[in-house]
């Protein structure tokens, strides 16, 4: 509507022209999914049956339009409620408050024995049952987490240039997540559990910009500080109680005399991170324009360290803490400047250059562990906590050219330096760029977007040893176990990289769009002969959006993403004295692709003008995982025993797919009431052998809580009744 | 009545947060709002009920927000003395067709909106390939409750270009914005950061932090690559993988580990190594993966 002030049709409320809107109603299952299956299909959403107030807009505007107040709610009294405030005068200041409830159920499907005796205390029958008990162990109703955000905020504008904001935001996480706890090693006799979550964050934020026709600043400072409510998470062994008793499932180790009966493992610690930022653009002569910044902030975390263990069965003088905590302390230094020039006046010749500079230092206390105890069972030798610090630099020059009226192009060339400490395995990698880019607009219904991109890592040296090094003092033997020599990882990996994206956009009509993309990426690990081989990527998508009349808007898109990528390793067993073999022909070869198939559909239209509209909305995704293993050598070097571990063994595919649709007639009785019908449907099947058929006790020493998204299908109908009031 | 003229606004509103001296219509070839009413009625109505609106037209705080519809389509007088018409008078429209340059177009719109969020438009990835501000806001009506977006929603809007992240929200792993409680801006500043990929926060991992700030640390155990950047791992776009993890566990973490006494074979024959793969594979023991504060996490299992 227009500004009228007083018009006959407002509706008034103490000067207010009020305006606003309510729909309530009522939803029901014809194919509710059960407990068990619900995972998934209520991940993120609350979708309790019965009556909703599916949301409520509330405005009262003084009729000049000078000062405002909005109310904004949805999905009133449900898990995943969310509300918006704001009251203000305009271009003056503002307030805005905001709640919003997230939950996150991960698992209806959980089997456990365990009780939680008190917060993060699991704790199991004093007599250890066989583990095959473990399989028929209770249901958990759900494994979930429900996140509520407050935030509330100003924004002062005294004047057009001089914006002043300030903001306080909690975050409050309740629930729990799926965890696990070894009491052995490696990879034996662990026991899946919960991870208590009871976390805090605040935030408060503030900010100033200041913005004169030639230049402009602004200065901000970010506090932010986690509380974890919880340290730890205290859980029993399954295999041991404290009394050398056989336990069925178990290995003979896990119930030894020493071994835990109880395991004890850190929660996030405690920390706070103290954030500045400043910011200053100007506007220089020859039509350039430079911006630069920097952040600079602080990572602080002093929590008191847990002990070694709990078990009382292992006592050392190695095991006496040299400091009660880490005084962990993160600085990060990021400085960014940007120079755009279009300095050759009528040359249509655009320059730009950007460096970027983020140093993280990790001044944290180096701390070396006399001893340690590995999963509450075994005392061991020295370990030394390093810090890893690096800087990361980044250059890029590039110029771009109107070749002529419709068409742009640009060519840059770009640099990445990591510079990371002694103990990473890199100490010094560039990657040098290039960019060809093209803009063309040939004809007005018709714009084309082409970007190639080669990059190319090169490092000075890889040092396999580095972690190792600064990790296992005094434990050769250990040390020689550590990663092979053949090994780059990606991360740090020479590669050259090859990336080509195209965006063509056909406007034929006004009311018609249709833009297919296309994307490419290859790396090749040129210089690793074991780890990440090469991957390749590419995807083909396209967006429709046609409003062929006005009462009729169609959107859509399609998809099709193929991710692939080979990786070499090896099978490396270590004998009984501690020596690490390294046969040739124990590698093995994984060729991993995920194909992925996405669409989306929407229509929106008016039946009868004014009357009857038709939405309907759906969407289809289905991805297939394969991973194919093989030996590029027949494995026969070992034992029998350790020929059969390295052979490569064929891992079944796994796949999942969603299916939904929404659609609802909404009827208007007047201009102030309406109703509407509607019916969703969603399906979901996925398979994946890594958790289909879990049990909780599979094998030997190992109970897992059998956690897993299920298959599930939905069909919902409902109906509402919306009101609207004032314009 | 009708809302009042820019000429006629400051002197009614007494409270204006600064004295404003809207051109006049005879200053170089402006003819005020009320001329352009006189033909494009619809528009002007439906722009007047915008925020925008509301200040330029009624509440102006300087001269150039004074200028109502010519503050951004340009002097109007030769297009009005031409008799109107689509692309009579050089105004700028700011449709697909318009003859005006990109970068001249978007001058119009940075000229205010050049702090806050904006600030680092100019040689941002977006300002860099020219595309156009009315991309993605329809400044004219409220076509969206917030932010004026050229489509319903912000991820349709981002979608428009950015197809596979936008269809990557439909993935079994995915961040909860399908259901509509993110979206890509809670990530990302489309008009320009001093971060990558356009992040609103300084780097990649303070991004991440914003809502998982148990992941920050610092840690006395630090597992490397989790410090430098989240996206080793994870692809927040969403994944087919659990965790929206970018490969399949255990492959992820072997791309960077060959670890003695962790069998890597571990399907069908080997029952004892069905638990370095199934359910949480080599997190069923490396529990605290992004770190651990426990003297004895050095393996991140405490």
């Amino acid at each position: 509507g227009t500004a009228r002030a007083g018009a006959a049709d407002d509706l008034m409320l103490g000067g207010f022209r009020l305006s606003g809107e309510v729909e309530a109603g009522v939803r029901e299952y014809i194919e509710r999914p059960p407990e068990s299956r619900r995972a998934k299909f209520q991940e993120y959403e609350d979708m309790r049956p019965g009556f909703f107030l599916n949301y409520l807009r509330l405005s009262l505007q003084k009729p000049d339009g000078m000062y405002g107040m909005d109310l904004y709610g949805t999905r009133w009294g449900f898990d995943d409620q969310r509300y918006e405030f704001n009251v203000g005068r305009l271009g003056l200041w503002e307030m805005f408050v905001e709640w919003d409830q997230i939950p996150h159920v991960y698992y209806t499907t959980a089997r456990w024995l365990a009780t939680e005796t008190g917060r993060g205390i699991f704790t199991l029958p004093s007599v250890r049952p066989p583990l095959a008990v473990h399989n028929s162990a209770p249901s958990l109703d759900e494994i979930a987490l429900q996140t509520n955000r407050g935030l509330i905020g100003l924004k002062l504008t005294p004047t057009p240039d001089v914006e002043v904001t300030t903001s306080y935001q909690v975050i409050r996480r309740d629930g729990n997540r799926d965890f696990s706890m070894a009491f052995g090693s490696p990879g034996n006799n662990f026991y899946g559990i919960l991870e208590p979550i009871d976390q805090t964050t605040h935030d408060f934020r503030v900010g100033v910009a200041i913005a004169r026709e030639q230049w402009q600043a602004q200065f901000g400072y970010t506090f932010s500080y986690f509380a974890n409510a919880n340290r730890w998470v205290r859980a029993d062994n399954p295999c041991f109680s404290g009394t050398v008793v056989a336990t069925p499932g178990c290995a003979a180790n896990d119930f030894a005399a020493g071994s835990p009966f109880t395991g004890q493992t850190s929660l996030p610690p405690n920390n706070m991170a103290n954030t500045f930022t400043g910011a200053l653009g100007v506007n220089l002569p020859l039509r350039t324009r430079i911006n630069t910044a920097f952040t600079y902030s602080l990572y602080l975390q002093n929590d008191t360290f847990l002990p070694h263990t709990i078990n009382p069965a292992i006592t050392s003088p190695d095991l006496v803490l040299p400091q009660r905590s880490l005084n962990g302390i993160v600085q990060n230094f990021i400085g960014n400047f940007t120079a755009v020039s279009r300095p050759f006046g009528s040359l249509p010749l655009t320059l730009t250059a950007k460096y970027r500079i983020h140093d993280f230092q990790d001044n944290s206390d180096q701390i070396t562990f006399p001893g340690f105890v590995l999963n509450d069972k075994t005392l061991e030798g020295a370990r030394r906590a390093g810090r890893w610090s690096w800087i990361r630099q980044n250059a890029d020059l590039e110029g771009r050219y109107q070749l002529f009226a419709p068409a742009a192009l640009t060519i840059g060339v770009d640099w990445q330096r990591w510079d990371r400490n002694e103990h990473r395995e890199v100490p010094v990698s560039d990657e040098f760029g290039a960019k060809a880019a093209l803009d063309v607009t040939p004809v007005d219904w018709l714009l084309a977007r082409l970007t190639y991109r080669p990059t190319f890592l090169r490092i000075e040296r890889y040092n396999s040893a580095a972690h190792a090094e600064h990790a296992v003092a005094e434990d050769p033997v250990t040390a020689l176990q550590g990663q092979s020599v053949l090994l780059r990882k990606f991360d740090e990996a020479e590669r050259n990289i090859q990336s080509v994206t195209a965006l063509l956009q056909f406007t034929p009509l006004d009311r018609l769009s249709i833009s297919p993309t296309f994307g490419y990426r290859w790396v090749d690990y040129i210089a690793s002969s074991l780890g990440l081989q090469q991957e390749q990527a590419w995807n083909v998508g396209v967006d429709f959006a046609w409003t062929p009349v006005d009462r009729v808007t169609i959107t859509a898109s399609y998809s099709h993403e193929r991710d692939t990528s080979k990786m070499r390793s090896r099978s490396r067993p270590v004998t009984g004295t501690g020596a690490t073999l390294d046969f040739v022909d124990f590698d093995w070869v994984s060729n991993i692709a995920d194909t992925i198939d996405s669409f989306t559909l929407n229509v929106r239209t008016t039946l009868i003008p004014s009357k009857l509209d038709w939405i309907v909305s759906a969407s289809y995704q289905y991805a297939l995982g394969r991973i194919d293993n093989s030996n590029p050598i027949i494995p026969k070097s070992g034992t029998a025993a350790q020929n059969l571990t390295a052979t490569a063994q064929p891992w079944p595919a796994f796949e999942d797919e969603l299916a939904t649709i929404e659609t609802a007639l909404r009827y208007y009785f007047t201009r102030s009431w309406s109703a509407s019908v509607f019916y969703s449907f969603q399906t979901f099947r996925k398979q994946d052998w890594r958790t289909d058929t879990l049990n909780p006790f599979m094998g030997p020493d190992a109970v897992w809580m059998a956690n897993d998204s299920r298959n599930y299908t939905a069909h919902i109908i409902g109906a509402s009744l919306a009101y609207r009031f004032g314009r | 009545p009708s809302p009042p003229t820019p000429a006629q606004t400051p002197a009614q509103t007494p409270a204006q947060p600064s004295a404003v001296t809207p051109p006049s219509p005879a200053d170089a070839g402006y003819v005020g709002s009320e001329t352009c009413k006189g033909c494009h009625e619809d528009q002007w109505n439906k722009f007047a009920a915008t925020k925008m609106g509301r200040l330029m037209l009624q509440h102006p705080r300087s001269a150039k927000e004074g200028m109502g519809c010519e503050g951004c389509h340009g002097p109007g007088k030769e297009h009005v003395e031409k008799g109107g018409g689509k692309g009579v008078g050089g105004m700028i429209t700011f449709a697909r067709n318009d003859k005006t340059p990109v970068d001249k177009r978007n001058q119009v719109c940075t000229t205010c909106h050049n702090k806050g969020q904006h600030l680092f438009w100019k040689g941002s990835a977006h300002e860099s390939r020219d595309v156009p501000c009315t991309s993605c806001h329809v400044v004219m009506e409220n076509f969206t409750p917030k932010h004026n977006l050229a489509r319903a929603t912000v991820i349709d809007t981002c979608g428009q270009c950015h197809v596979k992240q936008k269809d990557q929200q439909l993935r079994s792993s995915h961040m909860p914005l399908r259901e509509g409680k993110m979206t890509c801006t809670s990530c990302h500043n489309p008009h320009g950061t001093i971060s990558v990929s356009l992040l609103k926060e300084p780097w990649p991992n303070a991004t991440c932090f914003a809502c998982h700030a148990d992941k920050r640390g610092p840690f006395l155990w630090v597992h490397a690559p989790v410090n430098e950047s989240c996206s080793n791992c994870h692809d927040p776009h969403g994944s087919n993988h659990e965790r929206m993890l970018k490969v399949a566990k255990p492959r992820l973490c072997q791309q960077c580990h060959i670890e003695s006494r962790h069998p890597t074979s571990p399907y069908g024959r080997d029952v004892s190594s069905q638990k370095f793969v199934l359910g949480r594979a080599c997190l069923n023991c490396h529990v605290n993966i992004h770190g651990s504060n426990h003297p004895s996490g050095f393996a991140f299992t405490r």
